[in-house]
């Protein structure tokens, strides 16, 4: 691998990002500006405001990571963006912007996907971590067991049948009251709450698939029968319910596939519940774990940049004809 | 002065490269609404056909809209990051001023109207001047019903350029002295964005790439919220 300094740009949702990160795990900055305040108006991510948001705010935020990182732009190697999946609008921006900058500075460019992004946040701050791994990658958008048996080689063991972690806990919050995002206000809510409501473990020992919508249902109607309960203690309950399924079928699949290790990522692996579950379980099965700082499972561009790496000394560049796809799966 | 300037406002995509001399070189397609993938190897080829180096450009000029909002972005992201990229002064130019500027020699009264899809246009008025055009009303965006009344109010000699009067012909065709839109007027074109912001660059109307501002006339649907799939 030549190209040492990656240069990555993040737009898929609603956070502008941008990082510089050399030989795909030292990070020399990382920039990562949310829209959260914006979209919180709305109670969710309207799709046009995070696209308008992503124009003023894209070159400011590469400037400030060229800026951070002590570089100048002659001194990039590679400029990476990620293209899908996500929002279309704002992941137009990012892609537009990276492959401007890559044929104005006269650097190969490479599309990013944004499923292979988040388990290479792992890698990060662990470069050398030990392969098969099973990653739980969980978010707004999607919950997925994946077994990484080698670096770019996957296969997803199981995923959501409906809601994503992440959008249960924003329609809980939601239904509660809470305001948005969901996953945060729960989280802290529930330190303080008492696990004494038994809410359903949906498919809790059917294979590795979820099902969130069920439990979702079942935390409004006890709400709706018990109107007088403390929210800490439905926060806390909830919470309970959702981290077990989550690490005991990530559990069965670390023995399963006879892992080294179980790793977590995305923006639900911020959890607190979740980090401290994971790390218990590992503990428990002799397994390594791995759970990345929290700045790192949220939306960041230096995952992307640590992705970029891996496939960019695989496969090579993107062409300058790579547009974004929404709905990009992980290649499996 | 070498201008390189990016049009994506439309269903159409283009650029072109020009100054001093006039324009160099200039390219559009306009198949697929394929702006995000198209518009960096066409800045490319046009760059070589003008038989220039991107460093050797000192402006970028770009059409900031109204127009389509995800093609808009996708020209106005790239224009801002080359500027940035460069470090070099940019110049936004309306895609109305854009369709009306070709008519420039016309004596009549311009009505730049641009498809804005559900059931509404985008459009300006415009009078000619000496060496040009000027606008005479704001950007606004309204139905063709409420255009065609307002047109009929002012009785003006009027000519009709743009896609949304193509569009909406039925709204304009038999108005008094409205002369139709024809085919050739339906989209801004890249190398009149560079004649226009040659004329802008002279009198030094320069923005910094993060001081330009896309021009939408719309708020954003809030309704739209969730439809999509949302944060990952
Ligand atoms: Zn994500």
């Amino acid at each position: 691998m030549t190209q040492n300094l990656v240069l990555a740009i993040e737009t898929s949702c609603d956070e502008t990002a941008a990082a510089v990160v050399a030989d795909g795990k030292n990070v020399l900055s990382s920039v990562v500006s949310s829209q959260v305040d914006i979209h919180a108006r709305y109670g969710g991510v309207v799709p046009e405001v995070a696209s308008r948001a992503h124009v003023d705010l894209i070159t400011p935020v590469i400037a400030q990571a060229l800026v951070e990182a002590g570089i100048d732009h002659s001194d990039v190697d590679l400029v990476a963006a990620t293209r899908g999946p996500g929002l279309i609008g704002s992941l137009l921006v990012g892609v537009s912007a990276a492959k401007s900058l890559a044929l104005v500075w006269k650097k190969p460019f490479i599309g990013v996907n944004h499923l292979e992004a988040h388990l290479y946040s792992c890698f990060l701050e662990e470069p050398d971590l030990e392969l098969p791994l099973v990653v739980l990658l969980v978010s707004g958008g999607h919950t997925m067991l994946i077994a990484m048996d080698d670096h770019l080689s996957y296969k997803i063991l199981g995923q959501t049948l409906d809601d994503a972690a992440g959008e249960a806990y924003d329609k809980v919050a939601r239904y509660l009251g809470l305001g948005y995002p969901g996953g945060p206000i729960i989280d802290q809510l529930a330190v303080s709450g008492k696990p004494e409501i038994e809410f359903p473990r949906p498919m809790l020992h059917e294979g590795y698939n979820f099902s969130f919508s069920g439990l979702k249902t079942s935390v409004i109607n006890y709400v709706r029968k018990n109107p007088g309960t403390p929210i800490e203690d439905i926060a806390t309950s909830f919470q309970e319910a959702v981290v077990d399924v989550l690490v005991t079928k990530a559990k069965k699949a670390a023995i399963e596939i006879n892992a080294k290790g179980l790793c977590i990522g995305g923006g639900v692996a911020a959890n607190s519940r979740l980090r401290e579950a994971v790390l218990d379980v590992c503990l428990q099965e002799g397994l390594h774990s791995f759970v990345p700082s929290r700045s790192y499972c949220t939306d960041n561009a230096a995952m992307v940049a640590a992705a970029a790496w891996r496939r960019y000394s695989q496969d090579g560049p993107s062409s300058l004809y790579t547009g974004a796809d929404p709905n990009l799966r992980l290649p499996e | 002065m070498l201008i390189l300037g990016i049009e994506s406002a439309t269903s159409q995509v283009g650029c072109a490269i020009g100054g001093h001399e006039g324009v160099l070189a200039s390219t559009h397609s306009s198949r697929g609404k394929r702006h995000a993938e198209n518009l960096t190897p066409q800045i490319d080829f046009v760059r070589q056909q003008a038989r220039v180096e991107l460093d050797e450009i000192s402006v970028v000029a770009v059409d900031i809209g109204p127009g389509l909002y995800t093609g808009l972005r996708v020209g106005v992201a790239a224009a801002i990051s080359i500027a940035f990229g460069l470090g070099i002064p940019m110049i936004g130019v309306s895609s109305l001023d854009l369709i009306a500027y070709p008519a420039r020699h016309c004596q009549k009264l311009i009505v730049a109207a641009i498809d804005a899809r559900r059931d509404e246009i985008f459009h300006a008025s415009y009078r000619q001047v000496p060496g040009g055009i000027q606008r005479v009303s704001d950007p606004t965006v309204s139905s063709p019903q409420d255009l065609s009344a307002e047109i009929q109010a002012q009785g003006n000699e009027t000519l009709m350029v743009g896609d949304g009067a193509i569009r909406y012909a039925d709204q304009f065709e038999n108005l008094r002295g409205v002369e139709p839109a024809e085919p050739g007027s339906a989209y801004p074109s890249a190398s009149s964005l560079v004649q226009l912001a040659h004329a802008k660059a002279l009198r030094e109307e320069f923005v910094n790439p993060s001081e330009l501002k896309p021009l939408y006339l719309r708020k954003p649907d809030a309704l739209e919220i969730n439809k999509q799939r949302r944060r990952m």
